[in-house]
């Protein structure tokens, strides 16, 4: 029986200026699952999943991930926390002095790898996004969408066992979302845990993947699942 | 890289200019320690002997004299020597001493104290002795000025670490605000870092380190600016000074001193980029 490695338990986030973002979330995701997090913008996607890597601490409920209750007060080892997953969020993060390989490798380096091994690696990612050809250029001299496949190598080149992305195809074209989702689905199939928060219903449809859909900080169609239970999949809701 | 040198300017600025002042403070507390010390030196009694004390009462008189405590040398001046002594003092002036009788002098004992004793507290006791010997008639030892130089230094010491606590504070204060501007200039690369798990030891060790080189460098700096001013000083002392200064010498730091100094603004480089640390870098 496999375990949850992420369990939320009546979890709310209400801001100070009173916006509930999440009301009473309840899920599990079980290890190796790939899930869309479905709705529409400022349904509660991106705070969710911001949640779940401790950008936010939520109002009420408890959150486990891979074993560590993170919202206990004193929770403090974020650095480990976020160690087991790749973000890819919304803007990017990226390192606007530096070039297109030196952000890749930058997410290496911090985590002890040498310098040599992290820009060989970046590298490596970087072929798989089809950004081998900018890997020297300055990172404001790539378009938006390269920008994008920088930030999902940096996510990528550690190789986590879980994903955050955070609309990580929202600015790229339709061969360049199909090609990140191929990386995405292989990642997948090697195990890789993946949460894609979108609010494109077309990419959800075509794939057969587990859905949950939230709409004013509310999963429409949540439930607990247990390691016996085949994720749901509902393409096109 | 660039961004981070006017904050860095500004940290090193302030620390030189408060390390200057605390540094000069103690420069001066040093000179003046150093001047009551040789001061000290020179502190003895002298203890002028009732009139009509006879030649024969001397000689024991000046055996119990230098068992006192705390006594090293007692020397006898008769009124001869007394006189001898005006007139060398009188100089070209000596003949204003002509007509007067040197036994109106009174004889004296020229004490001269162990090291220890000379001091505006321990002389006290050895006068204290002195004062129960009848055959005595004044005792002088030069006690307003040895005390009132005394506490001037004391004053001057105090004032030295109150502006020293002061300037500490406000140090820490300063260094940590302006660390926070160096932060900030890097504050895109840090939140990279808290977002793909660097450790908290790996994006703060560099801004310890750096406030210890910033302490280290502006300590640096102050002192060698207090090492110009003092070599300066000597380079614009008016002239009508120039004979009186050469009596008193007027010294740098001691190596001891510096070093402390330094270690100081390594300290106080070190504390601001902590304080900074904790209330920028939190993880988030």
């Amino acid at each position: 029986m496999n375990e949850a490695i992420i369990e939320m338990d009546h979890v709310s986030k209400t801001y100070p200026s009173q916006i509930s973002a999440l009301s009473d979330i309840t899920l599990e995701i079980l290890p190796g699952e790939f899930t869309f997090i479905a709705g529409p913008s400022g349904s509660g996607k991106t705070t969710l999943l911001r949640v779940l890597c401790c950008a936010e601490r939520p109002t009420s409920g408890e959150v486990v991930v891979y074993g560590m209750h993170i919202t206990d007060p004193g929770f403090k080892k974020i650095y480990q926390l976020r160690r087991t997953m790749g973000i890819v969020s919304q803007d990017f993060k990226l390192l606007r002095d530096r070039t297109v390989n030196e952000n890749v490798a930058f997410a290496l380096e911090v985590t002890g790898h040498t310098r040599k091994e992290a820009k060989r690696k970046a590298s490596d990612m970087l072929s798989r996004v089809g950004l081998e050809e900018r890997e020297e250029d300055p990172i404001l001299a790539l378009s938006a969408g390269e920008q994008q496949r920088v930030a999902i190598a940096r996510a990528l080149v550690n190789s986590p066992p879980l994903i955050l992305a955070d609309e990580p195809t929202g600015n790229l074209d339709a061969k360049m979302t199909l090609d990140i989702m191929g990386t995405l689905t292989d990642l997948h199939q090697k195990g890789t845990t993946i949460l894609f928060a979108t609010q494109f219903t077309g990419l959800v449809k075509r794939y057969s993947y587990r859905v949950i859909r939230i709409l004013d900080g509310q999963i429409l169609n949540g439930r607990k699942v247990d390691s016996t239970q085949v994720p749901e999949v509902k393409p096109g809701e | 890289m660039m961004g981070n040198l006017f904050p860095n300017f500004i940290t090193i600025s302030i620390i030189v200019i408060s390390m200057l002042i605390f540094s000069t403070f103690t420069l001066i507390a040093f000179n003046l320690t150093n001047l009551l010390k040789i001061w000290e030196d020179k502190i003895e009694i002298i203890a002028y002997l009732k009139q009509g004390t006879s030649s024969r009462e001397v000689e024991p008189l000046l055996n119990i004299t230098r068992l006192l405590e705390g006594v090293e040398v007692v020397r006898y001046v008769s009124p001869y020597d007394a006189m001898d002594f005006m007139a060398t003092k009188l100089g070209r002036q000596k003949s204003l001493l002509e007509g007067i009788q040197p036994a109106l002098l009174p004889p004296s004992f020229e004490i001269q104290l162990k090291k220890d004793y000379r001091n505006s507290t321990k002389i006290k006791e050895v006068v204290a002795h002195l004062e129960k010997i009848r055959q005595f008639e004044e005792i002088q030892y030069g006690q307003e000025w040895v005390e009132t130089f005394s506490v001037l230094v004391h004053i001057l010491r105090l004032t030295q670490w109150i502006l020293g606590g002061l300037l500490l504070i406000g140090i820490v204060f300063i260094t940590s605000n302006t660390l926070q501007l160096t932060i900030s200039s890097r504050r895109e690369e840090i939140e990279v870092m808290h977002w793909v798990g660097a450790s908290p030891g790996f994006i703060r060790i560099p801004f310890y380190v750096e406030g210890l080189l910033q302490g280290l460098f502006g300590g640096g700096l102050a002192i060698l600016f207090l090492f110009l001013l003092h070599q300066g000083f000597f380079l614009y002392i008016p002239p009508s000074m120039q004979a009186w200064m050469e009596k008193i010498p007027v010294l740098f730091l001691p190596p001891e001193t510096i070093a402390w100094i330094l270690l100081g603004g390594m300290v106080l480089g070190f504390f601001g980029s902590f304080v900074a640390s904790m209330r920028v870098l939190k993880y988030k």
